[in-house]
């Protein structure tokens, strides 16, 4: 379980994120929605505990990030924005070698490598170097090295950005899976499909403050709007600048 | 600070590096090998050249040959050949076509009979390169010879002693030892393994930071519940490794080829044993530290893989100052010079290389001159991934 609460950041002059807060909790599937630049890189990147909040306070599973970032990581599984591989080592040995950071044993990360090739479809490319791969395959080693130590929570930056319609099936599937297992999975992204297909809690974040938080009914209910898009517009426009 | 995450990591940049076949050929062999085979090739041609132009038959063109018969006798009976020529001295050497052209002034015969100084012109360019100098100084010493065998005998026969021109007698007593001489031949050495030991960790020290970041690899690296000092140590460390590694080899590579050098045709020796090698090895190693460590800050601060091998490369022309000045300064060394780093190694494998005997203290300070700041730097090579504003490229 994930709680913010009213975290902050600015960059210079510009404040990209203002006390933003939610909750994410076990079992559900939680989306941070917002439009390109709404500041959903940046609150994630303060959830994941990369970079410190200037305000407000992070916990994941009751441990507070700012005080003990690398426990709250260690709590975590992060599929980040930035998902370069190296692309000199195998498939399997890129998930390998973030559970070796993880401080799992070599037989837990084989066990575990091979569990995930099989539920994301890797095993065709699994053992090959991932120079050259496509925006899918490359996507799910990102995610598998991201989950290799069987994290409670899951937290992905847009992960079915650029990707086709098969490989953005198999990431939703395996995201359903995970969920009915008791994870706590929190989201961002910018595609309505998306989020209404798949997520049960819905914050909606624009210019860095959050707008409205519920499910898709209450935004549509709140908004009096008929479908998620037509929602996500009126909601970010209410401050009447537009 | 030895964890599992600073083991984890350097294995894996070491491993990654070395599949990763033409970077390992360009950097470590190259900056290996590259430097002793061209120094050897140098300068046994060098060798070669000077050697030819001393022995062969001397083609000197002769201009007004006819007015200067006695001395043209002198010249063939050194086993010169005199040639004629079909365009002005001048143009002869503009075009390359000789090193030398002696030209007969039309008053030689002349002032020989009167007994005053008969004049002959030496056409040659000072700033030719190669041995061309070599054939000048041939004829100047044979026409030099010839003066002064007929002032002998002008002498004699007024029946004075041509004992008496000789007023002060220069008796040579050169100091230079055959290493010594030899030594003079090895100046570039020190440039070139610390050259080697730049080339070796520059890839390293790039492609782990400013190239990992490019990549877009360097956040998730960093979401690992590990502490950023232990990844960048064991990047650092690999980094460093790969920078002994072809300091090594450049030894190796040294050790080698120092048979094939043309000692004894040129009057000197070098020998280096093991253990000269060893003390060179020792001196180097801090620096590998240091080495390491500054293309880990600059790579840092750079905002792409390019822009960072384009710093870095400036940076690879330090070294060459001190290689430099010891090259054309003579310098007395005094101990505080054993604690500037770069300096010192260059003194101390100068003096190896001469045959000298170095202090034990001289080394020692050497070391930990050049230990201290690399260790200073690295410290601050670990600690700047710790300012956020180094995570993103964006």
């Amino acid at each position: 379980m994930i709680h913010v609460d009213q975290i902050s950041k600015s960059f210079g002059e510009v404040q990209a994120v203002k006390n933003v807060s939610l909750t994410a909790e076990d079992g559900k599937i939680t989306a941070l929605l917002g439009a390109n630049g709404a500041g959903k890189t940046t609150s994630m990147r303060m959830i994941y505990a990369l970079i410190t909040p200037e305000t407000g306070h992070v916990t994941v599973d009751g441990i507070d990030s700012k005080n003990d970032p690398v426990a709250a990581r260690a709590r975590m599984g992060v599929l980040p924005d930035a998902r370069g591989l190296y692309k000199r080592l195998t498939a399997r040995e890129n998930i390998a070698y973030f559970g070796r950071l993880q401080g799992m044993s070599e037989s837990d990360i084989q066990r575990r490598a091979d569990e995930l090739i099989e539920r994301l479809g890797m095993s065709k490319f699994a053992d090959r170097q991932t120079d050259g791969f496509s925006q899918g395959q490359r996507v799910k080693v990102a995610i598998a090295r991201a989950l290799v130590h069987d994290p409670q929570n899951i937290l992905l930056d847009e992960p079915t950005n650029g990707l086709d319609v098969m490989s953005t099936r198999a990431i939703r599937a395996f995201l359903r899976e995970e969920k009915a297992r008791g994870k706590c999975i929190l989201f961002s992204s910018h595609v309505m499909q998306e989020v209404s297909a798949v997520c049960d809690e819905i914050t909606v974040v624009d210019a860095g403050v959050v707008r409205a938080v519920g499910s898709e009914a209450q935004l549509l209910e709140m908004s009096g709007q008929h479908n998620l898009e037509d929602a996500f517009v009126h909601l970010v426009t209410q401050g009447g600048d537009a | 600070m030895i964890t599992k995450a600073f083991k984890t990591v350097f294995f894996k940049e070491v491993m990654e590096n070395l599949r990763d076949k033409r970077t390992l050929m360009s950097s470590v062999i190259m900056g290996s090998f590259m430097g002793p085979l061209f120094a050897l090739g140098m300068i046994s041609m060098t060798a070669q050249m000077g050697k030819e132009k001393a022995e062969k038959q001397l083609e000197l063109p002769v201009i007004n040959m006819q007015f200067a018969q006695n001395l043209e006798k002198h010249l063939l009976s050194n086993d010169v050949k005199i040639l004629t020529l079909d365009k002005t001295p001048e143009a002869a050497i503009k075009d390359k076509d000789h090193d030398v052209v002696l030209e007969i002034d039309e008053s030689f015969s002349d002032a020989m009979q009167a007994g005053t100084p008969a004049k002959v012109k030496v056409y040659y360019d000072a700033s030719a390169k190669g041995a061309a100098n070599v054939s000048v100084r041939r004829v100047k010493a044979l026409i030099n010879g010839y003066s002064s065998s007929i002032g002998a005998m002008r002498l004699q026969l007024r029946g004075v002693s041509p004992n008496l021109m000789n007023v002060v007698k220069i008796e040579n007593h050169d100091q230079a030892t055959s290493q010594s001489k030899g030594a003079q031949l090895m100046l570039f050495l020190p440039y070139f393994l610390i050259m080697g030991l730049f080339v070796g960790s520059m890839y390293l020290a790039i492609d782990t930071t400013a190239g990992e970041k490019e990549r877009k690899s360097l956040e998730p690296l960093f979401l690992n519940p590990v502490s950023r000092t232990s990844i960048l140590s064991g990047k650092l460390a690999a980094t460093v490794s790969f920078g002994l590694l072809t300091l090594i080899l450049t030894l190796i590579a040294f050790k080698l080829t120092l048979p094939f050098y043309p000692m004894k045709k040129l009057g000197m020796s070098l020998t280096l044993g093991l253990d000269d090698l060893l003390v060179m090895l020792v001196v180097l190693i801090p620096l590998a530290v240091l080495a390491g460590s500054v293309q880990t800050i600059i790579a840092a601060f750079s905002k792409s893989f390019r822009e960072a091998q384009t710093y870095v490369s400036v940076v690879m022309f330090i070294p060459l100052i001190p290689s430099m000045l010891l090259m054309f300064m003579p310098i007395k060394e005094k101990l505080w010079m054993y604690a500037i780093p770069i300096l010192n190694q260059n003194i101390v494998i100068n003096s190896i290389i001469r045959g000298e005997q170095i202090g034990a203290a001289a080394i020692a300070l050497t070391v930990l001159a050049t230990l201290i700041l690399g260790l200073a730097l690295a410290w601050f090579a670990v600690r700047l991934y710790n300012k956020e504003s180094m995570l993103f490229t964006d």
